[in-house]
């Protein structure tokens, strides 16, 4: 048997640190025993996450019944234009928004997001189809909610795999706020088949920069990290 | 009002007392589940103990039970769907407990070479109601191993039918004090550290003989609860100087009292109240000796029936008030929730649970080793502590979900230094 030198407390067999202090375990005539079984195992557990099955019937009985009645009354009662089609998309994107909240175990959360972008796509081609003119859907439309959804999964991203502080996560979303507002004047110009050339974007991109290089810097520099994080802490 | 079937079991049982709180803490990294260890002297057989479990658990009707909603209250309601499953035991024990997940069971059994570990959800039952069932499904599964155990000593008779007074809600029996007492103690020191990532649960064991600490105890004429109270507190003391506070605090343990012991009630549901213990180092500085004498004042002071009946009073009349039983559940689980975060979880720095020596039947001894007992997550960063003994031997383990072991190293030094020979257990990572 082992005792740790600090606390004088015995150690387990397979200990190799003392648990108290992490004071190695030197011991020549015994030592830690690495083939014995642990007194803890060493399997995680994680809870069992719960299908929400009732819900999931619920709002798609809910959302499938409001597209069809107003389907109905459109095609029977009220026949002026095709207005059940933005009730009927509307449902839709509802469904696919809510599809995180029906399968949260086993839905990917990138191809969730890019669904999200998807039906909002289709909702503003409903829109499109309905009022057709000038190409504003191909040319601006699309290409904005496409550059968000990207946007979007690459702020996901970074929140499951990379910095997850609330100091890192802001210089990724200004970052983000710069380049939305560039792409968005320069689709606004191509557009209006102007030439290409910064204007307001540009304030908002000086912005983010000056503000991200703050940022950064106070990322890197552990003092001033701390230092924030103590006098900012919530 | 539990209603009664013809074969005296109820359809669905009210939450007792404490049992309404714990819910109302759920959160999807916490949920209120302790854990109770039987260590064998032998490996454990998992199909066995799963058919030990299968014959034990409909002896215990208020724990083969889900958790429901109703509008103004939550309530148990019978279960009869198949399990619970024993399952391979885990490194990161108590973990949040889904209503809905496993079944909708609210207890888990582990087996891990040669420990039975239960995990129960606190609205179901105390250690006490708890420690029944592990001895009984122990009892079963060496039975059916072809041993003789006899129905005494904790272990429960699975043919026959539960005694109503075992599913009794004792608080609102037992609860008839004139005065009712302010529930509010005022906030406490808390430990500082850094947080573990979630599904993390440090443990750390300390194994004793009985005799060594009651010899100490003794010495300091104090019981073996008492003296450990006083260790606590004097860790605790100790981690607060060494934090250099701004501003000093009370050291103020949560100690839950098994209310089974000043009133006749063998209801296996929750019987518990908690008395806080205190030190206030801002009064000037304690030795430990003056810690103990301060601990054992206070407990022979508090804990006798006619205090503890004042505060289960209390508890009983905020339940049972015509006012708060009309509000909705949403908003009872609000104010609730609100209450135990500001109020009552910052009154005490840390909880000590002591669940006395345990009894088994004289048959069952030679296949048992030791029993353990961990209080579970901490509803907030810190670290609690539980304790159990067993024939020779006591253990004390901390579960925390904070990085620093301080306070636990502060904790086992001292005993060391007191003389008691202390082997330590732990889950945390070890050098590779």
């Amino acid at each position: 048997m082992s005792y740790c030198v600090n606390c004088g407390v015995e150690l387990d067999k397979t200990c190799k640190v003392c648990p108290l202090c992490n004071t190695k375990v030197i011991n020549p005539k015994q030592p830690p025993d690495t083939a014995a079984p642990k007194p803890f195992p060493s399997l995680e557990g994680h809870a069992e996450q719960v299908p929400r099955r009732d819900i999931t019937i619920l709002m798609t009985v809910i959302l499938a019944t409001t597209a069809v009645v107003c389907g109905l009354l459109n095609l029977f009662f009220f026949q002026f234009g095709s207005w059940s089609l933005y009730v009927i998309g509307i449902c839709v994107v509802l469904w696919i928004f809510f599809l995180p909240l029906f399968f949260s175990a086993k839905l990917n959360p990138y191809v969730s997001l890019f669904l999200d972008g998807l039906s909002i796509a289709m909702y503003f081609g409903i829109i499109a189809w309905l009022h057709p003119g000038r190409g504003w859907y191909v040319q601006l439309a699309v290409p904005i909610i496409g550059i968000i959804t990207v946007l979007f999964l690459i702020f996901a991203f970074c929140l499951r795999y990379r910095h997850r502080s609330i100091l890192s996560l802001a210089a990724v979303v200004l970052a983000e706020i710069a380049v939305l507002t560039i792409c968005i004047e320069l689709l606004i110009q191509h557009y209006y088949q102007e030439p290409l050339a910064l204007s307001w974007s540009a304030v908002v991109l000086t912005c983010s920069v000056i503000i991200d290089g703050a940022l950064i810097t106070i990322l890197r520099r552990s003092g001033l990290r701390n230092e924030v994080r103590k006098r900012m802490h919530i | 009002m539990e209603k009664k079937t013809n074969k005296n079991r109820a359809t669905w049982y009210k939450l007792d007392l404490s049992a309404n709180v714990y819910p109302t803490l759920q959160r999807k990294n916490f949920s209120s589940v302790y854990r109770i260890t039987i260590i064998m002297k032998e490996e454990v057989d998992p199909p066995l103990l799963q058919k030990a479990v299968d014959l034990a658990l409909p002896r215990f009707p208020a724990f083969k039970v889900a958790l429901r909603k109703g509008l103004f209250w939550r309530y148990l309601e019978p279960n009869d769907r198949p399990g619970p499953f024993v399952q391979p035991d885990i490194v990161n024990p108590c973990m949040p407990m889904s209503f809905k997940a496993n079944n909708r069971y609210l207890i888990r059994i582990y087996y891990y070479h040669n420990k039975i570990s239960l995990e129960m959800f606190h609205s179901l039952s105390d250690g006490n109601g708890a420690l029944y069932l592990l001895r009984t499904i122990t009892a079963v599964y060496l039975r059916l191993q072809g041993h003789e155990i006899p129905n005494r000593d904790g272990v429960l008779d699975i043919h026959e039918e539960p005694d109503p007074e075992e599913l009794e809600d004792a608080y609102i029996r037992y609860a008839s004090s004139r005065v009712k007492p302010a529930r509010t103690q005022g906030s406490a020191y808390r430990v500082r550290g850094t947080k573990e990532p979630f599904y993390t649960l440090n443990i750390i064991s300390g194994i004793m003989p009985v005799d060594k600490i009651l010899k100490v105890a003794r010495s300091y004429k104090a019981s073996i609860t008492e003296y450990l109270n006083a260790v606590l507190l004097y860790s605790l003391l100790e981690k607060q100087k060494a934090d250099h506070v701004f501003r000093e605090k009370p050291v103020k343990l949560a100690l839950p009292v098994n209310l089974r012991k000043f009133f006749p009630s063998i209801t296996l549901r929750n019987f518990i109240t908690m008395v806080y213990p205190s030190i206030d180092p801002r009064m000037g500085e304690y030795t430990f000796e003056e810690i103990l004498v301060q601990v054992h004042h206070y407990m022979r002071y508090y804990i006798n029936n006619k205090f503890l009946n004042a505060d289960i009073t209390t508890n009983a009349a905020t339940q049972q008030s015509p006012f708060i039983r009309i509000v909705p559940l949403f908003l009872k689980d609000f104010v609730v929730r609100q209450f135990y975060i500001r109020v009552q979880d910052r009154q005490s720095t840390a909880g000590l649970t002591n669940l006395g020596i345990v009894q088994v039947p004289e048959e069952m001894k030679p296949y048992v080793e030791r029993f353990d007992v961990l209080m579970g997550q901490p509803f907030s960063a810190r670290t609690n502590c539980a304790v159990v003994s067993y024939e020779n031997t006591l253990t004390i383990s901390f579960a925390s979900s904070i990085v620093e072991a301080d306070v636990e190293r502060i904790f086992f030094r001292k005993l060391v230094s007191d003389g008691i020979s202390v082997k330590i257990e732990s889950n945390r990572e070890t050098e590779d």
